[in-house]
């Protein structure tokens, strides 16, 4: 084992709900100290993959590999270095301070608990005179989500993994949570890995994005997702009616599938729409929204055709060159072929 | 109404003075009753975190059985109980028929279902954050077990509680089991149905206001540490 093994390296994992298939990854590694920003709608599988890789849970099939070893939920590697903050954390029927205690308790360190309980209360925002003695439930959300946080900054963990941690915070808590974890990874070097729904969040600060759509993980980040219902039109092509008109024509998917992706790197932008060629689909929109994403200086754009929202990421050169501004009419294209079925 | 309002004087007057029925009565049913809770919690605690806390094939059949269970009339436990300890009976040679120790037998089959039932559903009722969250600051398969009953503390301490009024009120046991024998095994729930009988009401409102005195300082009890 050395310090060059990833964080994590899952391999074939696959993971069921009763006969629901909710987790399909061949192949993903987390680098040592990186941030990891995880997208994807409800339902997804984040959740999921986040317990896997917290050891709460065991995958159906494959393995789970941290920093070289293959692990189990409730081995002694993982156990102490491991840590998850889900969206609405369980706070014991405890006070505060006992609540914050807890890991270093059943670790057995005795050693100036009070002193790192309230510094861990410090990271959060929260002041020790007024917190450490109350009750779980005389916390405002905002407050039990940052005690929750500081129990586990406590522990000093390698791996933070973070599951909507400001979803239902005030703005001041979802600042003071960002700002902590931020420094768990610059205290302790500490790997972060974050699902939320606030893409500039995570876009503004992790290393790498994956996206995840229906259990499977796309390792370049958010991508475009098409549902049904389509339209068989030929031997080889399916189209999907949009509300205002337009059509969207795709190559018919090799084997059962309900669901279109179109990669970000597929699709190019223009202000007007070229003639002919029947399978490159060209679709006009406004932007709707532009994001820069700061490790790599590209722009993410997000296109509203009637009620589909495509993206796509742009240099900053080609929003120079085509004067791009959110609410400016452009139009999409990408070939059928370009279509990948999930 | 008259011989009501002097049925609480006179019970007054019998408390007050220490009357020996009275209090033997009093003393007999606290010992059944905290000798059964005692057995029925240490068996039905373990038993309800079992059936709550894991899954395992026949889980729904055993909780239809506690549940069934639920609602064993007194008088039929009082009678099972009679026919095994009776001389007939297969456990006749052990002189537990008109004993203390046969009435706390007989409560205690009476506490165990709810003991265990109660324990059970608040174990299947734990917030499933709760485990996860216990995994997730490290701790073990002890710990998780451990924190979880802790979690759970006050459903546990009413399903002790819910058992107790039940131990506490019931006759059918008492009275088949332990035969209402005057400062031996009379309880005061067979002592208020005697006194009633003949028409000795003072004596059974006495009786009456002890036993909602006990429920009343049990349950006081439960709720400071409740506080606590």
């Amino acid at each position: 084992m050395t310090n060059l093994e990833p964080a994590y390296h899952l391999k074939d994992i696959r993971h069921y709900y009763g006969d629901k298939k909710v987790l399909d990854i061949d192949r993903l590694k987390i680098e040592n100290g990186s941030i990891t920003g995880l997208i994807g709608p409800n339902g997804s599988g984040k959740s999921t993959l986040l317990k896997l890789l917290a050891f709460a849970q065991k995958p159906s099939m494959g393995s789970i590999l941290y920093k070289g070893r293959p692990e189990l939920p409730f081995s002694s590697t993982v156990r102490s270095r491991v840590t998850l903050l889900t969206q609405k954390p369980y706070l014991l029927k405890r006070t505060v301070f006992e609540n914050i205690a807890y890991g270093l308790k059943i670790r057995k360190e005795k050693n100036n608990i009070e002193k790192r309980v309230k510094k861990a209360l410090l990271n959060v925002g929260l002041d020790y005179e007024n917190f450490a003695a109350r009750l779980w439930h005389e916390l405002s959300g905002g407050e039990a989500q940052r005690v929750a946080m500081a129990a586990r900054l406590i522990l000093k963990p390698e791996v933070l993994l973070l599951d909507e941690p400001v979803a239902s915070v005030d703005t001041e808590s979802a600042r003071l949570i960002r700002e902590a974890s931020l420094n768990a990874r610059k205290l302790w070097g500490t790997t972060l890995v974050i699902a939320s729904h606030d893409l500039q969040w995570l876009y503004s600060i992790s290393d790498r994005q994956l996206s995840i759509f229906k259990g499977n993980i796309f390792s370049t980040g958010i991508e475009n997702i098409i549902t049904g219902p389509f339209e068989k039109q030929d031997k080889k092509t399916l189209i999907k009616n949009l509300e205002d008109g337009q059509i969207i024509t795709l190559n018919l998917p090799e084997q059962t599938a309900c669901t279109a992706i179109i990669k970000k790197k597929h699709i190019s932008i223009d202000l007007e729409k070229q003639p002919g060629n029947g399978h490159l689909n060209q679709l006009s929109g406004h932007i709707a929204s532009m994001l820069l994403e700061k490790k790599s200086e590209t722009i993410m754009a997000t296109i509203s055709i009637n009620d589909l929202s495509l993206i796509l990421k742009l240099s900053p050169e080609k929003i120079r060159l085509l004067n791009l501004y959110p609410g400016k009419k452009v139009v999409l294209k990408f070939h059928a072929h370009d279509v990948e079925w999930i | 109404m008259d011989f009501i309002v002097a049925g609480f004087i006179k019970a007054f007057e019998l408390l007050v003075s220490g009357d020996s029925s009275t209090w033997t009565a009093v003393w007999a049913t606290l010992k059944v009753s905290t000798c059964s809770m005692l057995l029925s919690i240490g068996a039905g605690l373990p038993c309800g975190f079992l059936i709550g806390y894991f899954d395992f094939t026949g889980k729904k059949q055993l909780r239809t059985l506690l549940d069934t269970m639920l609602a064993l009339p007194t008088v039929f436990i009082g009678l099972a109980v009679y026919a095994f300890i009776s001389h007939q009976g297969p456990l006749g040679g052990l002189g537990l028929l008109f004993t203390l120790t046969g009435i706390a037998i007989g409560q205690t089959i009476l506490a165990f279902p709810i003991v265990a039932a109660i324990t059970a559903s608040t174990i299947e009722g734990i917030d499933t954050d709760l485990k996860l969250t216990l995994v997730s600051l490290g701790a073990g398969k002890r710990n998780i077990i451990a924190t979880c009953l802790w979690e759970v503390r006050f459903g546990i301490l009413a399903a002790a509680v819910t058992a107790y009024g039940r131990v506490l009120t019931e006759v059918g046991i008492s009275m088949m089991v332990g035969g209402n024998i005057k400062y031996h095994t009379r309880t005061v729930t067979t002592a208020i149905a005697l006194e009633t009988n003949k028409g000795l009401f003072a004596n059974g409102i006495a009786l009456g206001i002890v036993l909602i005195s006990i429920a009343f300082i049990v349950n006081l009890s439960l709720s400071f540490l409740r506080k606590q």
